[in-house]
């Protein structure tokens, strides 16, 4: 791992295109500033890890009992269209 | 397509399910990019996300939208790039189901399984607004099941 001391205000430019300044610090806190393309996803480490648990916890047989939901299932009406896509 | 039939693709549901490609597999599945959906008539709403090979691993999986009306994920530009979502019709979008036991299941809204309806090709999303929802957002699930 490449390690970098940076003060605040000072940022690290990484390939080019994203960059990545440390606004300034809270205590124990970091404030981090990242300036990326809109392609390129920027997630807290921990939702990733949270979404591989689950994963991992969903994965089952195709055999194993599903449960019943309660009342009827309503038909999705519409449903795609609540979705926002953003445009790159 | 209409926005009814969400958990079809634009194939025709056959007996042995539609393939489902997913280049980059799911979060903590690299590996695994081949998939079947398969609905089976009186499990719905509830489909399953097959893994493509003879191990009868698959993962339980529930149109969202179904459960939670309001859901609005945010979906971020480079996947509707990568999955090339031209409109929200497009779409397919699949909630990962985890069933804890026979009264407790739950589903993932902050990574929803996008899929598109034409190309079968999808992507596991982190959605843009993660913060607004629970990979653990509980099912209503039937008391007792006779």
């Amino acid at each position: 791992m490449l390690i970098l001391s940076r003060k605040p205000g000072e940022s690290i430019v990484i390939d080019g295109h994203i960059r990545v300044q440390v606004m300034r610090l809270e205590g124990d806190v970091v404030k981090l500033g990242i300036e990326a393309p809109a392609t390129v996803p920027v997630h807290r480490q921990e939702v990733y890890e949270e979404i591989q648990r689950s994963n991992q916890q969903a994965l089952t047989k195709q055999s194993s009992p599903l449960p019943k939901l309660a009342g009827a299932a309503k038909p999705p009406a519409a449903a795609a269209k609540k979705m926002n896509l953003s445009k790159p | 397509m209409t926005c009814a039939e969400t958990i079809e693709l634009e194939t025709p549901p056959a007996p042995a399910g539609n393939p489902v490609r997913l280049p980059m597999g799911l979060l903590g599945f690299e590996q695994i990019k081949d998939y079947v959906l398969v609905v089976n008539p009186g499990e719905e709403p509830f489909a399953w996300l097959r893994v493509e090979d003879n191990s009868a691993l698959a993962f339980v999986v529930v149109d969202p939208f179904v459960v939670l009306p309001e859901y609005k994920p945010d979906i971020p530009p480079a996947d509707v790039e990568f999955l090339g979502l031209k409109n929200a019709d497009d779409a397919l979008l699949l909630g990962i189901v985890t069933v804890h036991g026979a009264n407790h299941a739950t589903m993932n809204l902050r990574g929803p399984v996008v899929i598109n309806r034409h190309t079968h090709t999808g992507k596991q999303v982190i959605i843009t607004n993660a913060n607004q929802y629970s990979v653990q957002h509980p099912l209503p699930v039937a008391d007792n099941v006779a």
